[in-house]
């Protein structure tokens, strides 16, 4: 089985669906020629020519509005917007249009629409380049959104996304794009949506995180089994709809639960999160549920992004606060 | 003391500051000849001529991205977007610029500007007009995001959000606009931001409201004194930053807390008030805390409106629920 990185997972997702559905393409700033900003869409250009690799203006309320257009009419446009900063533009698009149209042709119509974005921080960009905006898609009914955080299901998922009949944003954690390699199937597989992945077991916290998070997640936990804890780790993959029995199950279990994220703290995922179970789960909880996430502010640059972005010691800092409350 | 609607209201803070302070002006669609769709601006181009009261074209993005240089220039912008769900065309301008000149500055420059827009339904609208969009912008560092929910609140408010330094965001509750009267204050004076209101004291359960739902969250409670629920019910008035000391110690009060928003649940701002009880009195909750929200879909068209919006029938409900849990 090949080993890829999860950019390459990425590209292999679109060329199985693009070699497989006459109807699937490409279109982006930079996607055809260039082969994309992090290379996403290397070769899809050569393989399956101009019309179904577009390079796009730049502008990203463009790219949506006629990727819009493109799915009312029976294609399956995958839109490229080059990076997570750069989405507020095509926000209009994306909740006022694309949201509504199955809702607003009373079903006649639906939308097989994904929109790409790189997500988050850790690459040392420019402003506009680190944000983690996936709050504002969740609370859009009418979008799923899904952020993987590895390369097996990067694939699985992305490829579930094309063949979804409804939008779906599809975040990529831009500074794990090449951290590691994994063994990834050729071919066609699917991960369905609205299910998390329970990655590791454990009785004494559920930790819920997502995208680059879940790597940070994993070497926190090492720590704290040092420490004689045994966490139990969600990775949410999809983040709308929430796949709220998995979580609710592993709460009940462990009585307690930590989130990690990147983006600012309020009215954020994690608020919904810590919603969710307060609201289910209360009598069974045996301390707060507890957030760890970048800070209310917009995110630094380089020089000080180590200290917005949750590293391995804040998750840790939270693990232990809520197992000893 | 005069007698005010809300909108009156409204218009009254206007007029006043623009009397008080030359670099106040008003812009935005119909806001001029025509006084507002609304007639929130009514009588100030004939008061104060063109050049500060001006009829923009139909560009959201453009109305906010013109506001945004005017206060960077010394000037105290104070636009219109004609209603709710024309707000994402601006989307980026707020988000992407607005929020961050403070911080891309290191605070050299700060932009003292209000984007006021009416906002959440029950008039009976088409589309794009009967949205709650708060949660966006709570979820966005470096704005205020100011709901008021009665003429008084929303005068002295409205003055307050214009000498504020940064930019605020001010949805004013439509649907209430001519509601009711209220004794409002002649001439100056302000509602400070990031205050919440205790407009009812009780001993029993918690109600958090803003906007809309506050004013039928104050028939809600009435209707639940009569079953012998004694509720203590707050009106947020600032969505960000909140007055979270106001709503702990109420929680800590009553130990049962019930949150109304109009928004779709799925990630809304009442998560985040839930999720401040659950970091900062969970130790009090006598019962689990419970959102009454909009359900997770597109605001409907006049005929379903009623089976959508919270109403106070689920508001009752609500608290009873949690009183009796």
């Amino acid at each position: 089985m090949p080993q890829m990185t999860l950019i390459q997972a990425i590209n292999d997702a679109m060329r199985v669906e693009m070699r497989r559905d006459s109807t699937v393409i490409v279109m982006g700033e930079d996607v055809g020629l260039n082969g994309g900003v992090f290379r996403a869409t290397e070769g899809l250009q050569k393989e399956f020519g101009e019309n179904r690799s577009i390079d796009t203006p730049l502008a990203e309320s463009g790219i949506v509005g006629a990727a819009i257009g493109m799915a009312v009419y029976g294609m399956r446009p995958i839109a490229e917007i080059q990076f997570d900063g750069f989405m507020p533009p095509a926000f209009d698009h994306i909740v006022s249009h694309a949201a509504r149209l199955r809702w607003r042709s009373r079903g006649r119509f639906s939308l097989p629409l994904v929109v790409r974005a790189p997500l988050g921080g850790g690459i040392r960009a420019l402003e506009h380049h680190s944000e983690s905006p996936e709050a504002w898609y969740i609370h859009t009914p009418g979008l799923k959104v899904v952020i993987p955080s590895n390369p097996y299901d990067a694939k699985g998922l992305l490829i579930s996304a094309i063949r979804d009949p409804d939008p779906v944003i599809f975040f990529e954690p831009k500074r794990i794009y090449r951290a590691f390699r994994q063994d990834v199937p050729e071919g066609d597989y699917a991960i369905p949506l609205g299910k998390a992945s329970t990655v590791r077991e454990g009785s004494d916290v559920t930790l819920i995180s997502w995208g680059a998070m879940v790597r940070v997640c994993m070497t926190a936990i090492e720590e704290a089994e040092k420490k004689g804890l045994s966490v139990e780790l969600i990775d949410l993959r999809t983040l709308s709809p929430l796949d709220i029995e998995t979580i609710l199950n592993s709460v009940s279990k462990t009585g307690r639960a930590v989130i990690a994220q990147e983006a600012p703290r309020t009215c954020s995922l994690g608020s919904e999160l810590v919603a969710l179970i307060n609201e289910r789960l209360l009598l069974q909880l045996q301390a707060p549920v507890g957030r760890v996430t970048g800070y209310d502010v917009p995110i630094p640059y380089f020089t000080m992004e180590n200290y917005y972005l949750p590293d391995v010691g804040r998750v840790l800092k939270g693990i232990e606060k809520t197992v000893s409350f | 003391m005069a007698q005010m609607t809300l909108v009156q209201a409204i218009n009254d803070a206007l007029r006043v500051e623009m009397r008080r302070d030359s670099t106040v002006i008003v812009m935005g669609e119909d806001v001029g000849l025509n006084g507002g769709v609304f007639r929130a601006t009514e009588g100030l181009q004939k008061e104060f001529g063109e050049n500060r009261s001006i009829d923009t074209p139909l560009a959201e993005c453009g109305i906010v991205g013109t506001a945004i240089g005017m206060a960077l220039t010394g000037l105290k912008p104070v636009a219109e977007i004609q209603f709710d769900g024309f707000m994402p065309p601006a989307f980026d301008h707020i988000v992407s610029h607005a929020a961050r000149v403070r911080w891309r500055t290191r605070g050299r420059y700060h932009l003292p500007m209000v984007v006021r827009a009416p906002y959440s339904g029950g008039i009976r609208s088409p589309e794009h007009h009967a949205e709650s969009p708060e949660a966006y912008y709570a979820h966005t560092t470096g704005l205020k995001v100011v709901i008021p929910s009665n003429p008084y609140d929303a005068k002295g408010l409205l003055i307050a959000a214009i000498r504020d330094p940064d930019p605020v965001i001010f949805l004013e509750p439509k649907r209430i606009y001519r509601a009711f009267r209220e004794e409002v204050p002649e001439g100056d004076y302000t509602v400070p931001l990031s205050q919440a209101k205790i407009t009812r004291a009780g001993k029993d359960v918690t109600v958090v409201a803003w906007g809309t739902m506050h004013y039928l969250a104050q028939k809600a409670v009435e209707k639940a004194a009569e079953q012998k629920i004694d509720c203590e019910l707050i009106d947020l008035r600032t969505i960000l930053p909140f007055d979270a000391e106001t709503i702990v110690n109420s929680v800590r009060k009553t130990g049962r807390m019930v949150v109304i928003q109009e928004a779709p649940r799925q990630c809304g701002f009442a998560s985040e008030i839930i999720a401040l009880i659950n970091d900062k009195a969970m130790d009090v909750l006598q019962a689990p805390p419970l959102r009454v929200a909009a359900p997770d879909v597109v605001v409907p068209l006049a005929r379903l409106e009623d089976y959508y919006l919270p109403d106070v029938g689920r508001i009752v409900k609500g608290i009873q629920k949690v009183f009796n849990a």
